[in-house]
């Protein structure tokens, strides 16, 4: 209906991590307020950890997210270690790099299975999925449950792992844990397929809409990096990480508690499509299957497409995990003490740690003094940057649904939304203070 | 120091000692790993600790330990342990726990940890038998090992315990190359007949060589006690009331449980029931559990019988060294040292506390004389409930409500006035309730349940036709042959007259063979009068001098009976105090009014039965939660003669 | 009848949350005993006939207040998860940072500063009827507490400290370690999965009803830490705990 009216609010965006609100006015089909705000409350990270000492840190900014915590606490960690002059081991590397897949694998299903998929069947949540598709929502959980596993056997928990400590892991997995893990994985692939199959099956139900946007990431020339690597843009090329407060550029806006970035337009995106656009090449050969599947290929400027890219990370965090381990196995797993804490001298250094996390590339930046306590953080959040993009990225969507109805508008822009996977909480996360 | 006797086979006269080279000792225990049959624990290392542990090889053993983090009780006793499963759906059934396929073999056992085991076996098997504890310890082989390094906490020597005669199936001495070994039983001989090699006869000087160590272990130890510690029970018996002592040592205390948790001769533990999520099936379990922790004498109605942190740290010392030795004859304290090595604030160490006490008591202290022991073994217990339907249902107050229950197997509760039964909600729990209806009526029983915790309130919304598990009846009841003829004074107050009334009403059913009887029962107000019917019959009866009495009466009720709490009754009853028995039954608060006045009329200490109150769990004198001072509620009581409990401080 | 529950947050980072979709197939056997009639993560619809409501995160804004009110009006029970919604959490650090005399400037909207209060509980603003402490929860300890209110029975929580867990489990303890714990004083339930997973105690679970704080800090500086150390470990997690007493 081209001339019609429409007040839309959408108020807490339901099948998203934290609270955001959508703001549509339509007059006589001309629209008038097309906004997204984000009302949560802040939570003054910076605040809690300034005076915390070192060892401390990655335990605190762990509750930045329940769900990307082992992002947030390697990203915590790279910075406390980059600051003091800690170094890590191969074999720690490795288990961490497994640690970040274990993550991906369990949000990426979260979000497909659990927020995305109910859209696409035209149900409110998978509860009645359980009953009308009792099989595919028992495979979602499956997969769901292995990455939960592999988490627990390598971090303690998926949600605030214990194990990751400065200079390393305070408890190793044994040996058996390990091919315990790696036979779920390859066993795992079979479920995979259907779920990629489903999500075949159902994507000509996702939007069909593309903006040209600026893509930022991690990239690195030896894997699809995650744990480790430079920053990259599609429009501007590679940066050091340290430089990384020139590409997020973080701005406050009246209506939102969050903040928000840009680069080189007025926005840009992170996440799994922006890793896919900036490391395609890298990525493992059944994930570009999974790719070819869907047609997916970079650059791709369809923000809905990101879901797909989180299916092809799935599948090449399964087939790297499974590197991974050979990797470990074939070098032997050394042991360490049990209860280990390595030993640490602590020194005055600035330290910055880039990690990729579900949802996009995740910054903490750390001061401290001599004695090792913290003298100021900063933390740049992928949700935080996505924001503006997904702003206007509704704004551009907009138009293009003035004919539908106000139903089918509204699941339009809440899908939009759902698609960035968002994890607003961990975006309040402070409001800029400077302490005088 | 008396170490415990038997239950375990002594040292076999015609065991002579053997030599094993360590290379054959250690083949000896791969090849028990390799066996099948056998679960083979060892001590290993953990950093710088030690724990028993299963062990792949024989390399893995530190036979040269210090002391391991838990003791190898862990092993009989576990941490967590599944007493039955049920399932209730489609009908009940109730599985006791499965038999352990494999047997154990414990290596490294040090003899204070032997010993540890003995007390255990006398405690397990005291009146009822565990037969969860038996099954693994009956079974499993005990290979001991000389202390080579001793922890500087430990003080065995001083307990008796360093070295050991008994207790084990092998003894190791370590020798250099070789061990020693005496073998303690046929189970170890044939073990080492049928798995080691090369076993060969000890020669003199092997012998004289292992003797000499054992006399040098007794030098190891780092700790001192100023006095002989045969004097232990007799200065703790001298120093409950040192109030000041007491408060002085436990003040630091976090009641972390830490002293108790580590100790190899603590055996208190907690039942809990854990439903699956569907509710219809589970598991009841039972888990260590510790008197040092702030709510283990805790109770339904919210009252804590061991509230402030020196009651509850003089308890434990009271146990160790008085209340068991009063009872089975040791100390049970094998001066392992894990407590004082666990306790952050090191306030655990019963050497300094009992060098401490020794030096502040005035006086001098001489042991006291050898406790006569009885100890009889009669059955074993059993965890697992029978199922019960609730026949009938009727509310009498509004906090109580009587169940008739009858046992689903048709047997009568067989149960003597004052006992109780432990009835069960599967998935909720157990609650200890008296039984308030006579032994002479059969065919089912009657519970008076108050609605106060978990277990009540549910049972409080159970409807007729009902299942609930039973077990028992526990405790010791009252006596009522014993009271034939004689005169009865009953005093009820409040809730008091749902046991007493097992007794009254078989008094009632057996009329001539008393002489008379008067009841004195007393409650806050008329509504929360129990057995109303039965009280207004009781009024119209010529043989039995009934007079009830409220605290007050609220205005919208009627009440033409006495005002006044229970105690302005007696001076109304006319009574001869040497031919008179008071059974008296009511809260906590009104045993001392009713005693005082009691004693003021003359009747004589050993005349006036009462009837605790405590937590009770297992209802088997197991767990320890019921226990006031050395005795244990549910099993030397709930019924007592007042003049045994009189000089209880915790009693009253 | 099943009975109905609600699934709220306020300021937490979703983890409690995220353990009950962690429950993985146990979910389906609880929508057999429940039914879920409001969970914004999960599911579009949304009903205000609860019986039972869970709230994960603190509250940290006066306009909070109000929110959680309506939820009390609403539910018949109402459980805190994790514990940002049973202690306070680690929100509570920042409270400490507001007591303290600082001055700051904020860029932009000046209201907003204003807009926050010190973190605290639930049960600082309703009645709460149950608590699943930890950060995270625990998925048994959850549903420890479903199934004891389904039961119509009180949950069965731990009132003593994470050493009886540890002892059991056979840790070698953290002060033994060189390491600085606050399990001696913290509330047990987690099975001492910290120390298990070869940590220390950080204190998530709260203060045990009575804690000996004086002997645990006294313990603290016997094993070497200072008199600031020590009530910096006690401010991590019993901020609002500790400001109560």
């Amino acid at each position: 209906m081209k001339n019609q009216n429409l007040d839309l609010e959408v108020h807490h965006v339901t099948r998203v991590e934290g609270h955001g609100n959508i703001y549509v006015n339509i007059k006589k089909g001309a629209i008038e307020r097309c906004e997204w705000t984000v009302p949560e409350a802040p939570r003054f990270f910076e605040a809690m950890v300034l005076g915390r000492q070192y060892n401390e840190l990655h335990h605190i900014t762990s509750r930045i997210c329940g769900i990307c915590s082992i992002g947030h606490t390697l990203a915590s960690l790279k910075a406390t270690e980059a600051a003091m002059g800690i170094p890590i081991s191969d074999q720690d590397l490795k288990l961490r790099k497994l640690a970040l897949h274990a993550e991906n694998l369990q949000s990426h299903v979260l979000h497909l299975g659990y927020l995305v998929l109910p859209d696409l069947m035209g149900v409110g949540s998978v509860i009645p999925l359980a009953s009308s598709h009792p099989d595919e929502v028992k495979t979602v959980i499956r997969l769901h449950r292995m990455a939960n596993e592999m988490s627990n056997k390598l971090c303690g928990r998926t949600t605030h792992p214990q194990r990751l400590i400065p200079g390393g892991f305070s408890k190793l997995p044994t040996m058996k844990e390990l091919k315990d893990i790696r036979k779920e994985l390859r066993d795992s692939i079979p479920s995979i397929q259907a779920v990629a199959g489903l999500f075949k099956s159902l994507a000509p139900k996702l939007p069909d809409f593309v903006r040209e946007t600026e893509f930022i990431g991690l990239t690195n020339p030896n894997e699809y990096a995650l744990y480790d690597g430079e920053l990259a843009s599609t429009d501007t090329g590679k940066a050091p990480v340290t430089e990384y407060l020139g590409f997020t550029n973080e701005y406050i806006i009246a209506q939102s508690t969050a903040k928000r970035a840009k680069h080189n337009r007025e926005s840009y995106m992170v996440g799994a499509l922006a890793r896919f656009n900036l490391n395609y090449d890298r990525l493992s050969p059944m994930a570009k299957q999974a790719a070819a599947l869907f047609g997916l290929k970079p650059v791709c400027h369809n923000p809905f497409m990101n879901s797909i890219a989180q299916l092809v990370e799935v599948v090449h965090s399964v087939e790297d995990s499974i590197r991974l381990i050979d990797e470990v196995e074939a070098a032997g797993l050394q042991s360490q003490p049990e209860y280990f804490k390595p030993d640490i001298k602590t020194k005055a250094g600035r330290g910055i740690g880039a990690v990729e996390v579900p949802r996009g590339i995740l910054f903490h930046d750390y001061t401290y003094n001599l004695k090792g306590a913290c003298t100021k953080a900063n933390c740049n959040i992928p949700t935080n940057q996505n924001h503006g993009n997904i702003e206007l990225d509704m704004k551009a969507l907009l138009p293009k649904l003035l004919d539908k109805t106000p139903q089918e508008i509204e699941l339009n822009l809440e899908m939009l939304v759902r698609a960035y996977d968002p994890c607003i909480s961990c975006s309040t996360h402070y409001l800029n203070v400077n302490f005088v | 120091m008396r170490q415990p006797p038997s239950g375990h086979e002594k040292l076999k006269v015609g065991f002579n000692m053997k030599i094993i080279a360590k290379e054959d000792f250690n083949n000896f225990v791969n090849a028990l790993i390799n066996n099948n049959s056998f679960n083979v624990i060892g001590v290993k290392a953990k950093r710088d600790k030690f724990t028993f542990a299963p062990i792949d090889s024989a390399q893995e053993l530190r036979l040269d330990y210090d002391v391991t983090l838990l003791p190898p009780k862990k092993y009989f006793f576990p941490q967590r342990e599944t007493l039955f499963t049920y399932d209730l759906a489609g009908g009940f059934s109730a599985k006791g726990q499965a038999a352990e396929p494999k047997r154990m073999v414990i290596i490294g056992v040090h003899p204070y940890d032997i010993v540890a085991l003995l007390h255990m076996d006398e405690i397990f098997r005291e009146t009822k038998s565990d037969p969860y504890y038996f099954e693994k310890r009956d079974s499993s082989v005990i290979i001991g090992v000389n202390i080579q390094k001793m922890s500087k906490w430990n003080f065995s020597p001083y307990m008796g315990t360093a070295t050991t005669e008994y207790g084990y199936d092998i003894m190791l001495t370590d020798l250099g190359n070789r061990y020693a070994i005496n073998v303690g039983s046929e189970k170890g001989q044939e073990l080492l007949d049928k798995y080691a090699k090369n076993v060969t006869s000890a020669l003199a000087r092997d012998i004289q060589l292992v003797g000499q160590k054992k006399r040098e272990i007794m030098q190891l130890t780092q700790q001192k006690f100023d006095f002989p510690t045969e004097l232990i029970p007799e200065l703790l018996r001298k120093n409950y009331e040192e109030s000041s002592f007491w408060e002085r040592h436990s003040e630091p205390c976090l009641a972390c449980g830490s002293c108790v948790l580590v100790c190899p001769t603590c055996y208190c533990f907690d039942v809990k029931d854990n439903p699956d999520l569907t509710l219809a099936s589970g598991e009841r379990i039972r888990t260590w559990d510790g008197c040092l922790l702030e709510d283990f004498a805790k109770v339904a109605s919210g009252e804590n019988f061991r509230s402030t942190r020196p009651t509850r740290y003089r308890h434990r010392y009271f146990k160790k060294g008085k209340y068991l030795y009063d009872r089975f004859g040791f100390i049970s304290c094998v001066g392992c040292g894990r407590c004082g090595s666990n306790c952050l604030p090191n306030i655990a160490n019963p050497v300094d506390l009992f060098n401490d006490m020794y030096h502040n008591t005035i006086g001098t202290v001489t042991a006291g004389a050898e406790p006569e022991v009885q100890i009889q073994t009669n059955e074993s217990i059993n965890y697992v409930p029978k199922l019960a339907t609730i026949i009938k249902k009727q509310a009498m107050t509004h906090m109580e409500t009587l169940l008739e229950i009858k046992l689903d197997d048709g047997s009568d509760l067989g149960h003597k006035p004052g006992q109780f039964v432990e009835i069960s909600v599967f998935g909720v729990g157990e609650a200890p309730i008296s039984v308030s209806s006579p032994p002479t009526k059969k065919g089912s029983f009657e519970l008076c349940v108050r609605k106060l915790g978990s277990v009540t309130t549910k049972l409080h919304t159970l409807k007729e036709g009902d299942k609930v598990g039973i077990r028992g009846p526990f405790g010791n009841g009252f006596d009522a042959e014993f009271l034939k003829r004689k005169d009865l004074l009953f005093i009820a107050g409040g809730l008091g007259m749902a046991p007493l009334r097992s007794l009254f009403n078989y008094v009632l059913d057996n009329r001539k063979d008393y002489g008379r009887v008067t009841l004195l029962y007393g409650c806050k107000e008329p509504r929360e009068l129990l057995f109303s019917d039965e009280m207004i019959a009781l009024a119209s009866r010529e043989d039995v001098d009934f007079k009830p009495t409220v605290n007050w009466c609220p205005e919208n009720e009627t009440w033409t009976g006495n005002i006044g709490v229970i105690t302005t009754l007696i001076p109304q009853v006319d009574f001869d105090p040497d031919k008179t028995y008071a059974i008296v039954v009511g809260p906590p608060v009104m045993y001392k009014f009713v005693l005082h006045d009691l004693r003021e009329r003359k009747v004589p200490d050993d005349h006036i039965i009462v009837s605790l109150e405590r937590r009770m769990k297992c209802g088997v004198g197991k767990c320890g939660h019921c226990q006031m001072n050395e005795i244990y509620v549910c099993k030397d009581g709930p019924v007592f003669n007042y003049s045994k409990i009189k000089g209880l401080p915790e009693a009253l | 009848m099943k009975p109905k529950v609600a699934f709220f947050d306020f300021a937490g980072c979703e983890g409690d949350q995220l353990q009950i979709a962690n429950l993985e197939e146990d979910i389906l056997t609880l929508l057999g005993q429940v039914e879920i009639v409001a969970f914004r993560e999960v599911m579009k619809e949304h009903s205000d006939n609860y019986d039972i409501a869970f709230i994960e995160g603190s509250c940290t804004r006066l306009q909070d207040e109000d929110r959680l009110k309506q939820i009390r009006k609403n539910a018949k029970l109402v459980v805190a998860i994790g514990s940002c919604a049973t202690i306070g959490g680690i929100n509570s650090l920042k409270n400490y940072r507001d007591s303290d005399d600082v001055r700051r400037t904020v860029y932009g909207d000046q209201a907003r500063l204003f807009d926050t209060y010190a973190a605290r509980p639930i049960d600082a603003v309703i009645p709460v009827d149950a608590y699943v402490h930890g950060c995270p929860m625990t998925k048994d300890e959850f549903l420890l507490v479903v199934k004891s209110l389904l039961l119509g029975k009180k949950p069965d929580i731990p009132n003593y400290p994470v050493c009886v867990e540890c002892k059991k489990n056979e840790n070698i303890c953290a002060f033994e370690r060189g390491q600085y714990c606050v399990g001696t004083v913290t509330r047990a339930g987690c099975n001492s999965c910290c120390v298990n997973e070869g940590t220390i105690c950080w204190g998530c679970r709260g203060l045990v009803d009575n804690p000996n704080e004086n002997s645990h800090k006294e313990v603290l500086i016997r094993y070497g830490q200072t008199v600031d150390d020590a009530i910096a470990k006690f401010r991590l997690y019993f901020g609002w705990q500790e400001a109560k007493r």
